[in-house]
């Protein structure tokens, strides 16, 4: 379409590891977004979670509220695992293997976001839920039709040119991935950017931001 | 798989028209719950309109997701409404007091003779059910620290089909009876965990 210089927009390959056909490796565009998602999944291990102030109006007098060591420890866990999950999304060489980390991104989301006792943030989580649920049928159906038009899954062999990925595939994992990574917009409509412990919500972003690079990066090379 | 997958493919497609209408129209969180949940059964379907064996390997690892991801909605829904585990006299009929013991020795064997994936559901059946009739003291710990060693054995069993292929039956066996053990141990937490106390 737009004649780009290069097929390979990722750049020149930094490292390779065969599993028979699957290939992990890094190019300079994976490495900058694996540095990226790792340096947060640090971030939300060593982190402390922030204590919402509330100021008495009217004086000097400000109090902090309490985190519940409980749920502090669960939303940490599953920070962690976001973060995990999202380094392996950027990292696998398999398309079928990007749905299910994608996937995996969108359950921690939903275990980020639910760790909060709030009606709202429970109704936000749960909607977020029901479309991460529904995203599974594009991004699954997705990888499905690649595998059946070219009876691979390896990005090795589809990143090629040799093999035609058809259109509507490529339209299913995109919209999969909106699915996946909506919850920024949940978590924007229940407020809870500010909220107690709110380093690991930033996990939230981080992934979904990810996620959508690096499918914009499959599906253009496809 | 000329013909088939076209036709497949617009039976899928109709009935994804279908699910979203329904989800679209239904107001009741619990239902769209379940309608969710019967409209992630396309994605396996569409999986399973490959018809190789890769796309009846792939089929394991969508459902796991689609089950896990349906467990945490699950579990949003019931906090966000605040249910609580009915109180009362536990469920009892006569059948639960005669029959946990032969029925769950039929199965477990069963299942062991199966082996695998089958297998491990099979036996799992009877585990569940046994617990769930008699009541169950025992420490879960055992039973995941069981379920871990299975894994390892399972993942062993891998590594000598890529460096001992000639070994490969030896492989099969102990990759057969190592996940055999797992699903059924996993299985069987799954019906038990919860209102057994703060060990969830």
């Amino acid at each position: 379409m737009f004649n780009l210089p290069t097929t390979n927009i990722g750049g020149p390959e930094l490292f390779v590891l065969e599993f028979g056909d699957i290939v992990t490796y890094f190019s300079p565009y994976t490495a900058a977004l694996f540095v990226f998602a790792l340096i947060f999944t640090v971030l939300a291990i060593v982190s402390r979670p922030e204590r919402q102030v509330d100021f008495a109006f009217g004086g000097d007098a400000y109090y902090t509220k309490v985190v519940d060591p409980d749920l502090l420890r669960f939303q940490r866990f599953m920070a962690i695992a976001c973060g995990l999950a999202t380094l392996g999304a950027v990292t696998t060489g398999d398309v079928f293997n990007f749905t299910l980390f994608a996937s995996m991104v969108g359950i921690t989301n939903i275990g980020i976001v639910a760790a909060y006792r709030n009606r709202h943030v429970l109704n936000a989580a749960f909607q977020y839920g029901i479309v991460a649920m529904l995203a599974s049928i594009p991004l699954f159906g997705g990888a499905a039709i690649v595998l059946a038009s070219t009876g691979t899954l390896s990005m090795w062999e589809l990143f090629g040119g040799a093999m035609a990925v058809p259109l509507i595939a490529k339209a299913f994992l995109v919209l999969g991935v909106m699915g996946e990574g909506m919850a920024p917009f949940y978590i924007a409509k229940a407020e809870i950017t500010r909220a107690q412990g709110a380093p690991f919500i930033l996990m939230v972003h981080v992934s979904s931001l990810l996620l959508f690079l690096r499918v914009t990066e499959i599906v253009i090379s496809m | 798989m000329d013909v088939a997958y076209p036709v497949g493919l617009v039976v899928v497609a109709a009935a994804i028209i279908i699910g979203f209408t329904a989800l679209v129209r239904e107001k009741d969180d619990l239902h769209r719950i379940l309608l969710t949940d019967l409209a992630e059964i396309l994605a396996l379907v569409l999986i399973a309109l490959v018809a190789t064996d890769l796309a009846e390997a792939l089929i394991l690892p969508g459902l796991v997701v689609g089950i896990s991801e349906l467990m945490a909605v699950s579990e949003v829904y019931i906090a966000k409404e605040g249910l609580r585990a009915p109180t009362g006299p536990p469920f009892r009929i006569e059948v639960m007091n005669s029959a946990p013991g032969i029925l769950a020795l039929i199965l477990v064997a069963y299942g062991i003779v199966l082996s695998g994936f089958t297998g491990g559901v099979i036996a799992a059946v009877g585990a569940v059910f046994y617990f769930m009739c008699r009541g169950h003291t025992e420490q879960f710990e055992l039973i995941e620290t069981v379920s871990g060693y299975a894994w390892a054995f399972w993942i062993g069993a891998f590594f000598i089909f890529m460096f001992l292929p000639g070994y490969w039956f030896f492989g099969v066996m102990i990759a057969g009876g190592a996940i055999l053990l797992k699903v059924m141990a996993k299985m069987s937490l799954v019906g038990t965990m919860r209102g057994g106390g703060p060990d969830v």
